[in-house]
């Protein structure tokens, strides 16, 4: 609500205003866009008497850029792509938002919005779509590929789909993931770089990022999460919270903000409503394509009314029209094939459809809206009717994963992660046959306090304990150091086709944190971040005729390899009670002290002598007369006699005779030194 | 017991000696305009029933933003979720009213030390400006000489502490010595801490840096309350203290006229249930000349230039001219700065002049170059006055 923002946001003013072209970027970037006046002109409705006039002013504004656009080629490059279609790569934008109906009538709203840089030579460049604080962070840091992902929730591989590229990309694990490949050599200022990526993005982002900062907290696998040569970094925060703080930055990376186009239907309270809540930002970096980055946010949305939704009761905002700076500006519903392929449609779709098409293996249909289409008069809105209840899944992943913990108390415990099959799904992988198998690749990073105790590995196989050799291909395990790095264990797996489930099973040790170490809410337990369960013999891909261009549809057509995030596990460990110190070293002292002070008086005490020694004051005592005698003198005299021996006895070192001397001694001496100089 | 008088005369005499030598080298205090204001909001406490103090946070958020600070000089430390906080019936919203007309955590919120992070050390990190090189500047106090900050801390406290996430305390003394030390670097001109916990008013009982102002919630042995609760959201959502400071800026607008006296004379101690505190002592300005907006809010100057690139003359110059274009407030509080320079240095100027009246006496009596001779008479004065005080205090 605030009237000033940073300097960017008083940007996002001017974008409400119908100007057709300005710079994504700082004001200062804003070269020459006094040229594009004439072209702001012709966005706007012309009317009345005044439409004639403004024609000539326009024809004559348009010939005047022209013919400077043919003197100063270098001013029109910058801010222009409808003009400037004869040089080089552009960047460029484009938005789009994929509407899927869930089974389980929930819907699922992916937004996905890619931004591309060609390279570029110069360290200065000017960007006026692209993000600047991106392009910024890629030089610096130097990086190839980046994903940054606040989650909240957890994707429900069994309900929404776990095989198709939309959930293998998307579902991402509860909190914040971060994974960084880098153009540098060497381990150690791979090392280096990452804190500092990590401090960047926490200030880009408002999130506690930085805590990925310390060794113990990230790792570096080598084939487990993404096969490379030692120089990617991961790091995960189970629990770090994600609001409105983390969406605002990301949407300023937007040309349009959510100001424009179908970033604006994001509504905060509808979106961090939902089930299910994933904010993604992946960039990729090479010297052939530039930049580019893709910036995600998938959604899942529960209808009031569950039998039928549209876009606005959704979001509760429409959509008009498009972001004026994007290429292209798409809606997609894609409609699973299952819930189509019953005898009738249990689907109905309101609102024609620019485009139908189905992708190639038949799995699902696509319905494209064009937005720009649609205006204020006019605001999209897809509304889809089930005309029938029931019950379907879409594609799970071969194996159902899931992990949790076993044991009980403050000193060990065990993690196991189960595999369920699920038959279902893939047929081709059942058959009985001897040489059929199914490789598994588990990726788990365990902080330090959690010891892990990785010669304990047990595989079960269909409920029977296996040998570690017949079924694990490849192991590589980074066993945690304490309070430097954490355990991390990347496996391959080979499992026989026909197999059931399968479990494995690992111990721990609970370890013992510092005092300081300990979060202000210990007591809630300690998150040890999702582990990656992926297949590499199964590719989630959907290739859609290439009619459609769409950077969302491209992305489908990737080698995604199928995976599953598993669960989060609280483990909780011995909190300290603070008041539980204090309160044993009052008690041990009490005790001491009486034990001590005891055992001294019967060792040391001579009671004897105590006695002799108190018969003999009694015998010096002066009798009775002598006393009394003494204190009718003492009140005779009165007080007199005893302040006086009480100003004596008070009377300081320091008594003025003293200092006397001490003076006298300083003069002579100060004479002395006078005297022998001057002779 | 008798020397003791002694010793602190001598230890006065030794006081004048040692003070007349540092004054001599003090430079006079460059009268910096006021020309950036900074705010640092901070809710110390965590956990769900503790909504109203991020409620108090946001408000005061709202305020200094809707007054003029933009969100890049605003240092907003959060130390826990409440937004999307799993109890929260009202998603990505915070309200610090029943009636719910107004969403604190809007669009626009943003946060730059949440969670975990806000603890003591990052605290007084962000008011000494001592950072490791990698944070960023979106995380750092980034203000001058020239900055006038406000300091607003929220939570639960008790004598002279307030307590960090349930887990740490910053003290009185810790307070006390960030912000001298933040005088010493000159990392503000005048800075407002406004405290709203129990026993606020403790919390400032250290400090000794010219130029702040502090304000809290009550007086010591006594509680800030909570104004009231909401049963929807079914927490508290405001403190009484932060409540009525909102019912005062409510009113205002960037321009407005209202002086910081109006503002801490606007607290009724029946309604706080608590006796709000203003500790004003170290801070120069009459309080009725100071308009609130010095520090919750930023009414910015424009300073046209000939040039793109000024020069420094240049730059004054053209100050100069738009002070004399100023509204009125703003010449008020500029009459008001100038009239505190001329002050300090008349009596400066008086102290000098003693002290040369003083060596100039010396060396007439002296009359001799010899430093010998000198540093002789020099003794026997330290010799004639140490006797002297012996003589007062026997």
């Amino acid at each position: 609500m605030g009237l000033f923002e940073k300097p960017k946001s008083i940007w996002s003013i001017l974008n409400s205003r119908p100007i057709t072209f300005y710079t994504s970027s700082f004001p200062l970037e804003k070269v020459g866009s006094s040229f594009f006046h004439g072209e702001r002109f012709t966005s706007r409705p012309l009317t009345g008497e005044g439409a004639m006039a403004s024609h000539t002013f326009l024809s004559l504004l348009l010939f005047y850029f022209y013919t400077f656009h043919l003197v100063h080629p270098i001013h029109c490059s910058v801010g222009s792509n409808a003009f400037d279609t004869t040089s080089a790569p552009q960047e460029e934008f484009s938005e789009e938002l994929l509407l899927k109906p869930l089974p389980d009538y929930k819907v699922l709203a992916h937004f996905h919005f890619t931004s591309t840089s060609p390279p570029s030579s110069s360290n200065g460049q000017h960007h006026h779509l692209f993000p600047k604080s991106i392009a910024q962070l890629v030089k610096k840091y130097k990086i190839r590929e980046l994903e940054l992902s606040f989650t909240q929730g957890r994707w429900n591989y069994d309900r929404w789909g776990a095989s198709d590229p939309l959930s293998t990309a998307n579902g991402k694990p509860p909190g914040v993931e971060l994974w960084a490949l880098f153009d540098i050599p060497t381990k150690e200022e791979i090392d280096a770089t990452w804190r500092n990526l990590t401090h960047s993005l926490s200030g880009l982002f408002c999130a506690s990022i930085n805590f990925l900062e310390s060794s113990t907290s990230y790792s570096a696998p080598l084939w487990g999460f993404l096969p490379n040569n030692g120089d990617l970094r991961y790091g995960a925060l189970p629990r770090e919270a994600v609001c409105t703080e983390n969406i605002t930055p990301w949407l300023k990376l937007l040309p349009c903000r959510d100001k424009a186009g179908i970033a604006s239907l994001l509504d905060r309270p509808s979106i961090y409503r939902g089930h299910y809540h994933s904010q993604r930002l992946k960039l990729r970096s090479d010297g052939l394509n530039g930049i580019v980055i893709e910036q995600t946010l998938s959604v899942v949305l529960q209808p009031i009314d569950r039998t039928s939704w549209s876009m606005h009761q959704l979001f509760k905002k429409s959509l008009m029209g498009k972001c004026a700076l994007a290429k292209s500006s798409k809606v997609f519903l894609e409609i699973e094939r299952s819930l189509v392929s019953q005898n009738e449609n249990i689907l109905e779709l309101v609102g024609e459809a620019d485009m139908v098409t189905n992708d190639q293996r038949d799995h699902s249909t696509i319905y494209q809206y064009n937005v720009e289409r649609y205006s204020e008069h006019e605001a999209l809105d897809i509304r889809v009717n089930w005309k029938k209840l029931l019950q379907v899944s879409f594609l799970q992943t071969p194996l159902h994963a899931s992990r949790f913990l076993m044991g009980s108390g403050n000193e060990r415990g065990s993690i196991a992660i189960s595999l369920q099959s699920a038959r279902n799904s893939t047929k081709g992988l059942y058959d009985n046959s001897k040489n059929c198998f199914t490789r598994v690749v588990i990726f788990q990073v365990v902080p330090w306090y959690v010891k892990v105790y990785y010669h304990t590995l047990r595989i079960y196989v269909d409920g029977a304990i296996r040998d570690a050799k017949d079924v694990v291909e490849k192991i590589n395990v980074t066993p945690s150091e304490d309070k430097v790095s954490p355990g991390t264990l990347e496996m391959m797996l080979q499992f026989p086709c026909g197999m059931m489930s399968a479990a494995l099973t690992l111990d721990f040790d609970k370890g013992f944190l510092h005092i300081d170490e300990y979060p202000p809410d210990a007591n809630q337990g300690f998150d040890i971040p999702s582990a990656l369960v992926s297949f590499p013999d199964f590719i989630s891909r959907r290739i859609y005729p290439d009619s459609i261009s769409s950077p969302l549809l491209q992305s489908y057509k990737g080698r995604n390899i199928v995976k599953s995030y598993t669960e989060v596990l609280l483990v909780p460990l011995t909190t300290p009670d603070f008041s539980m110190p204090y309160n044993v070293i009052t008690f041990t002292c009490t005790v001491l002290a009486l034990y001590f002070g005891s055992m001294v008086n019967v060792l040391r005490r001579r009671v004897s002598e105590e006695e002799r020694l108190a018969k003999s004051k009694d015998k010096r005592k002066p009798g009775l007369i002598p006393l009394l005698i003494s204190k009718i003198s003492n009140k005779v005299r009165g007080i007199k006699e005893d302040s006086a021996n009480q100003s004596q006895s008070s009377q300081p070192i320091l008594g003025p005779k003293v200092v006397f001397k001490v003076v006298l001694i300083a003069l002579i001496a100060v004479l002395g030194h006078y005297f022998f100089n001057s002779s | 017991m008798a020397s003791d008088p002694k010793g602190s005369q001598l230890r006065r005499i030794l006081l004048i000696f040692f003070s007349l030598s540092i004054i001599l080298p003090l430079s006079s205090p460059s009268p910096t305009m006021h020309n950036n204001n900074w705010a640092v909001l901070v809710c110390t406490s965590r956990f769900w029933f503790n909504y109203r103090h991020m409620a108090n946070t946001l408000s005061l958020y709202r305020t200094v933003k809707r007054l003029g600070i933009p969100d890049e000089r605003i240092i907003l430390m959060l130390a826990d979720d409440m937004a999307c906080n799993a109890r929260n019936n009202y998603p990505a919203q915070v309200f610090n009213n029943e009636n719910h007309q107004l969403n604190l955590y809007g669009d626009n919120v943003e946060v730059d030390y949440r969670g975990y992070e806000v603890t003591v050390e990052n605290f007084l990190r962000v008011l000494t400006g001592r950072h490791e090189a990698s944070v960023p500047r979106s995380k750092r106090l980034l203000s001058d000489e020239g900055s006038h900050i406000l300091l607003y801390m929220t939570g639960h406290g008790g004598n002279e502490f307030l307590k960090f996430q349930d887990t740490e305390e910053l003290q009185s003394h810790d307070l006390a010595d960030a912000v001298k030390q933040m005088k010493e670097k000159n990392r503000f001109k005048e800075l407002l801490i406004m405290v709203d916990t129990c026993q606020a008013a403790t919390l400032f009982s250290q400090l000794q840096s010219p130029g702040v102002v502090a304000i809290g919630s009550s007086m010591k042995g006594e509680n800030s309350y909570s104004h009231h609760l909401d049963p929807d959201v079914g927490v508290s959502v405001v403190d009484r203290f932060t409540f009525y400071t909102l019912a005062f800026f409510e009113r205002l607008d960037m321009y407005s006229n209202a002086s910081l006296n109006s503002l801490f004379t606007s607290y009724d101690p029946t309604l706080l249930m608590s006796t709000a505190y203003y500790r004003t002592d170290l801070y120069e300005r009459p309080l009725n000349m100071v308009p609130v907006t010095n520090f919750f809010g930023s009414v910015m100057k424009t300073i046209p230039t000939d040039s793109a690139y000024p020069g420094f003359l240049v730059a004054h110059a053209s100050e100069y001219a738009t002070i004399s274009a100023e509204t009125e407030t703003a010449r008020v509080v500029l009459e008001d700065e100038a009239d505190h320079s001329k002050t300090y240095d008349q009596s400066e100027k008086g102290l000098q002049h003693i002290l040369d009246e003083w060596l100039k006496l010396l060396e007439g009596k002296l009359g001799v170059k010899d430093p010998e001779v000198l540093v002789a008479y020099g003794l026997g004065s330290m010799v004639l006055l140490l006797t002297i005080s012996t003589w007062l205090s026997s």
